[in-house]
């Protein structure tokens, strides 16, 4: 459709799957569901190892959301849903994962996954997601020790970048980098409302910023409020972000600069931790039953 | 609307039946004794020894919260350029004031005097000025000084200069009601509160029990006589029902829950617009709430006796709310050691600045000092637009994941 306009926030949605796992011989078969505000990812896993993955972007329906994910995870695979002997929901739709056995809270599993996707020695876990942050505080096992959530406001989440991508016009997964190329870094937009920082960002435009200094402007106001965040928490070592904005390096360079830490990079979508943590949770369900 | 999920008190018909008295008295047979609006931690011991009417419109804005009504009584005063960062109480009184005809009850009784008191937040003093000019009464400021002192107690300077704003209150209200105080009634009022607040402290700590008799809802429930009756016969004759039966349950081993798994302490005002769908959250873990920081505000044993001014003086400026953050956390790891919790609950109310502010530090040092785990919610004790039961309910469910 040549004429539909071009949906800047729109993210790439995709799969992936182990090549060499052979889930026949497998002891045990589990799997995630995170069933976001936002995106919605399954992850299978085969005797605690990853095997198939997908990240889709969520609808309506939080079953049907739940449904489509995990079919694309499987697309490519020769595996069945089936065949999957314990799946546990996490997210906001975690009630809602038609096929799931159990469910947890994302925090629990986003613990879990930073354990498992980092290492042991992650202690300090932010997960910015579609329309919350969390700033989770984890021991050695992955356990939740402590946590904080930001409050009835979608200010510094997902949704919003997503608000000023449709705005500025610019591609959500290259606003990171845009926002890194500018002369001078400008001060934060003022208001910490996704709403107000729309009609800010319009002024600015209006004033005659250009793009990359208004994307810097709001991404530095974002960083600042998680920060704040994370601060009254408490980082320890090691820091990691989870969850879709950790892609955005235009706010994870700000908020390590304001931290004054540096969170450790990964190798794999950090919008997968909280599918991970939930197929390791339902592995631990599954053994203790 | 959410059912309850735990055990219901033989006396809760006697408690319904209390209180629809309270509130059809105040509006239609108080029998020309005058109406006076007060406070929560007002001395309504003096206003009822002079024969006067209170009425207490806290109580009545957790009641709006409680039907329903709030959010729109809030709204009538926002209209009114009264800011939503109000406390909710202070702007369901304000939006009953314009707007009676939709109020529930057909709003409050008008006051003929008003006093108010700083002992429990500064908001009250500028809801009772607003009121009092709306209804042209006069009103009566007492000020009790903030207490500093980590072990709670006030200066001798401090309850002096309280009872002697006492005198002036009985001064005011004298020549309001051009009544002479007696002081036999006046300490016959006294004993009769002093007998019910102890009864209460009885009740409350019952809850020591495992399993416990009761839940939070229970108490925040059962703490309205306390409030709005402390010094009439019908509270005192109330409570020693009450405490009859929290001992039978105590007795025979009654659980308030199906099955009590967890225990915790509550923090904060009552969640009132969402009182059972809230509190059964817990209830899914079989987490009882077996005490609370906020229903104990009223359960201070009076001690100097024979002087009644000079208890009232100090009992009125030592409420919990006049008190430092070393106090709240000592009162708050107390609690938890006493009644053998496993964690506690903090209502971060929107609400309630004086009672919110401080909640994360006192959380972190009674975590350091006894161990066990404590949770923020955030919402409002009367205004449920401040209410977001999904958010809510990720947070309860990770917290009672950590305390399995």
């Amino acid at each position: 459709m040549e004429n539909m306009p071009q949906e800047f926030w729109r993210w790439k949605e995709y799969n992936w799957h182990a090549p060499d796992i052979a889930w026949r011989n497998a002891k045990i078969i589990t799997a995630g569901v995170d069933v976001g505000s936002v995106s919605t990812q399954a992850v299978v896993m085969v005797d605690g190892k990853l095997f198939a993955y997908a990240n889709r972007r969520t609808g309506s329906s939080s079953p049907d959301s739940a449904r489509r994910a995990m079919d694309c995870a499987l697309e490519e695979t020769d595996l069945a849903l089936d065949k999957i002997h314990y799946v546990v929901g996490t997210g906001y739709g975690r009630v809602n994962v038609p096929f799931a056995h159990k469910t947890m809270t994302e925090i629990a599993c986003h613990a879990r996954g930073a354990n498992f996707l980092y290492g042991a020695s992650v202690r300090t876990v932010l997960d910015m997601g579609g329309q919350d942050c969390k700033a989770i505080k984890i021991d050695a096992q992955g356990k939740v020790v402590n946590f904080l959530m930001n409050d009835k406001c979608a200010a510094g989440t997902g949704r919003g970048l997503e608000v000023i991508a449709d705005l500025l016009q610019v591609p959500i997964e290259e606003m990171g980098e845009l926002s890194l190329r500018v002369e001078k870094e400008p001060e934060p937009v003022s208001s910490t409302c996704v709403v107000f920082a729309k009609s800010e960002a319009l002024g600015l435009l209006r004033k005659g910023w250009k793009k990359n200094d208004v994307l810097a402007a709001y991404s530095r106001a974002m960083a600042h409020r998680v920060a704040a965040l994370l601060k009254r928490i408490g980082i320890e070592k090691e820091f990691v972000i989870t969850g879709g904005i950790a892609k955005n390096s235009g706010i994870v360079t700000r908020l390590e600069k304001e931290l004054g830490i540096v969170a450790r990079k990964p190798d794999f979508d950090t919008q997968i931790a909280g599918a991970v943590g939930a197929a390791l949770i339902a592995k631990k369900m599954k053994d203790e039953r | 609307m959410s059912e309850r999920r735990y055990k219901k008190l033989k006396t809760a018909p006697q408690l319904k039946k209390l209180l629809e008295q309270h509130y059809l008295a105040a509006k239609y047979f108080h029998l020309g004794k005058p109406i006076a609006w007060v406070t929560s931690g007002a001395p309504v011991e003096i206003v009822r020894a002079l024969d006067i009417f209170p009425v207490y419109p806290e109580n009545y804005g957790a009641l709006c919260g409680a039907r329903g009504a709030s959010a729109a009584m809030c709204q009538v005063a926002e209209a009114r350029v009264y800011s939503p960062d109000l406390c909710a109480y202070a702007r369901s009184s304000v939006g009953m004031m314009s707007d009676a005809k939709h109020a529930p009850l057909g709003g409050l009784p008008r006051p003929d005097l008003l006093i108010t008191c700083g002992n429990i937040c500064g908001t009250v003093l500028k809801w009772y000025e607003a009121a009092a000019r709306h209804y042209h009464a006069p009103l009566f400021i007492l000020d009790t000084p903030f207490i500093h002192a980590d072990d709670g107690e006030p200066t001798a300077h401090a309850i002096a200069y309280v009872a002697a704003q006492l005198e002036e209150l009985i001064a005011f209200l004298e020549k309001q009601t051009r009544r002479k105080l007696s002081k036999e009634k006046l300490l016959a009022t006294a004993m009769l509160s002093s007998e019910a607040v102890s009864l209460w402290c009885d009740v409350r700590e019952f809850c020591r029990a495992r399993p416990s008799p009761l839940n939070a809802p229970d108490l925040f429930l059962n703490m309205a006589p306390i409030v709005t009756l402390r010094g009439t016969k019908e509270c005192a004759q109330f409570y020693r029902a009450l405490k009859e039966e929290i001992a039978e349950r105590v007795a025979r081993q009654v659980s308030a829950l199906p099955e009590e798994k967890y225990r915790l302490v509550w923090d904060n005002i009552a969640i009132w617009h969402h009182l059972y769908r809230f509190y059964n959250h817990f209830v899914d873990y079989g987490a009882c709430f077996v005490t609370d920081t906020y229903t104990g505000g009223w359960a201070m044993r009076m001690n100097d006796q024979g002087d009644p001014i000079h208890a009232f003086a100090r009992t009125y400026t030592q409420v919990f709310l006049n008190q430092s953050l070393r106090v709240r956390v000592r009162d708050m790891a107390d609690l938890i050691t006493r009644f053998d919790v496993d964690g506690f609950v903090m209502h971060s109310n929107r609400s309630c600045k004086p009672y919110s502010v401080g909640q994360y530090d006192i959380r972190r040092i009674v975590t350091e000092q006894t161990g066990k785990p404590g949770l923020v919610i955030e919402a409002d004790h009367s205004d449920p637009r401040s209410y977001d039961d999904e958010t809510i309910r990720a947070r309860i469910q990770t917290f009672m994941e950590g305390l399995r």
